[in-house]
């Protein structure tokens, strides 16, 4: 039977790979390579253990220690390898930290699995999903790719919509020196925009002073950090401060 | 120079430095590489979140007492014996008050350290059956975690068989390797220096990082309000 999994294009440089690895390690990755006595008192913290019946390649040291093992090769890997490290940083750890709870040491196991996925990411391999998100993000500043135009536009009509049935309420775009910014998940705009409106009926009913940014920085979900892209993670959380401080608000407030 | 001026001598020294020394440097390379790439660890620095998080698990205050409490404890005891015997037993004092630092300090009773010894060598014993017979122990397990227990085991092994001359343990091993009984006392003092040079290379290391990484996880997780 043919693998029912799909994997990303992949084109292996040793050299990129390896520039992609120093570019990561950082102080902590190396001591936690270094200290993991492999005492094995993270297994049963993992959801995955426990729900693929415990199943010792789900145990996060064992996962974590991928990282150790691929530093190691510098670069010289195959495409068999990629796909391994890929299944078992996407398919086999959701980077949640539990196992960290009940590390002696306090290994950051799922960091390095991150780490793991920031290197295949810089090699062009993850998931189609994020990255058609992450080059959203990079050209329009949300991960739906929804204009400027279309943004303000949906939020005028959700307004004409709330006025309905509640005359005298606002969705206030770039209101200078109000308390509170809102940012929302761009599938809002994009698909369910009547949350849009719910949310300005609370802000309205109890006499909140917020507003949204017209521009960019009003989508505060951020993709490119669960492909361990921090580069462009770190630009979408910048595109929220900038915003809010342009607008001179007094917090942000995100959507649930 | 005879071997056993070499082993009780040069390579003592060398023995010390190399963990002393070693061990400084770890953390030294640590500073050196974080303050360029772990910023976050500086920034968010709190002495509180890391005198927490040291003490909630150098103590037994933490989870994993109540999630295996067996092993946890177990852990508890191999590291007090492990530090106590070489500390404060009373013939190590005894050369230390010989040699030229003159140096002395509280030694515990003999009877003690016969049953602290051969705890740490039951536990061993212990840990390695458990990293045989574990699925999920055994598929993390290195050949160097199986040597390093060894390495760990080793000097209080010896130490016991060369306190108890008259034991049956040591007729079992004289018997089984001729030249022990000759070179007893060296073999103890090389199995102990061994130990120690290898703690800056190994992931014995981890008895100066433990307080790094702890540090460094109390502080992330602190500042996002986690338990620390």
């Amino acid at each position: 039977m043919a693998d029912p999994r799909k994997y990303p294009e992949i084109t292996i440089n040793p050299e990129s790979i390896r520039q992609a690895i120093d570019a990561r390690m950082n102080a902590r990755l190396k001591m936690w390579m270094r200290i993991c006595a492999h005492c094995g008192l993270c297994a049963d913290t993992c959801h995955f253990y426990v729900a693929k019946d415990r199943d010792p390649k789900m145990v996060p040291s064992y996962k974590a220690q991928k990282l150790k093992e691929f530093v190691k090769k510098k670069g010289q890997v195959d495409e068999a390898y990629l796909k391994e490290i890929y299944d078992i940083a996407y398919g086999d750890c959701t980077v949640c930290r539990r196992c960290t709870m009940f590390c002696p040491f306090g290994i950051d196991m799922a960091t390095m699995v991150a780490t793991l996925r920031g290197i295949l990411t810089s090699q062009g391999m993850a998931p189609e999903g994020l990255k058609a998100a992450i080059k959203n993000y990079q050209e329009t500043g949300n991960q739906m790719a929804v204009s400027e135009e279309d943004w303000v536009e949906t939020l005028k009509w959700m307004e004409e919509e709330l006025q309905e049935e509640l005359p005298g309420a606002v969705i206030p775009i770039d209101k200078k020196g109000a308390k509170i910014m809102y940012t929302v998940n761009a599938r809002e705009p994009k698909f369910y925009p009547q949350d849009i409106q719910l949310a300005a009926k609370v802000f309205h009913v109890v006499g909140e002073d917020w507003t949204f940014p017209s521009k960019v920085g009003w989508d505060d979900t951020n993709l490119a950090m669960f492909a361990g892209d921090l580069k462009t993670a770190g630009y979408i959380v910048q595109l929220i401060r900038d915003a809010a401080e342009e607008l001179q608000v007094q917090r942000v407030v995100i959507t649930e | 120079m005879t071997f056993s001026a070499l082993v009780e001598g040069p390579l003592l020294w060398i023995a010390f430095l190399t963990f002393l020394i070693g061990s400084a440097l770890r953390l030294l390379f640590f500073i050196a590489l974080s303050t360029k790439k772990d910023k976050p660890v500086y920034r968010y620095f709190n002495f509180k979140w890391m005198m927490l998080s040291i003490l909630r698990w150098l103590l037994p205050l933490n989870v994993d007492i109540k999630k295996n409490p067996v092993f946890t404890i177990l852990g508890y005891i191999f590291h007090i014996c492990l530090l106590s015997v070489p500390l404060f037993y009373s013939a190590h004092i005894a050369l230390w008050q010989e040699s030229r630092f003159g140096w002395s300090w509280w030694q515990m009773p003999d009877v003690w350290a016969d049953w602290l010894t051969l705890i740490l060598i039951a536990i061993s014993i212990f840990f390695i059956i458990r990293r045989l017979v574990l699925a999920e122990v055994r598929i993390i397990t290195t050949v160097s975690d199986y040597l390093l227990i060894l390495v760990c085991a080793l000097p209080f092994v010896t130490g016991y068989l060369n306190t108890h001359p008259d034991g049956s343990a040591y007729a079992w091993v004289t018997s089984a390797l001729p030249l022990y009984g000759q070179y007893s006392t060296l073999i103890h003092i090389l199995t102990g220096e061994l130990m120690l040079i290898l703690v800056p290379f190994t992931k014995l290391s981890h008895w100066v990082l433990f307080f790094v990484s702890r540090t460094v996880i109390g502080v992330e997780f602190g500042r996002r309000n986690y338990t620390v």
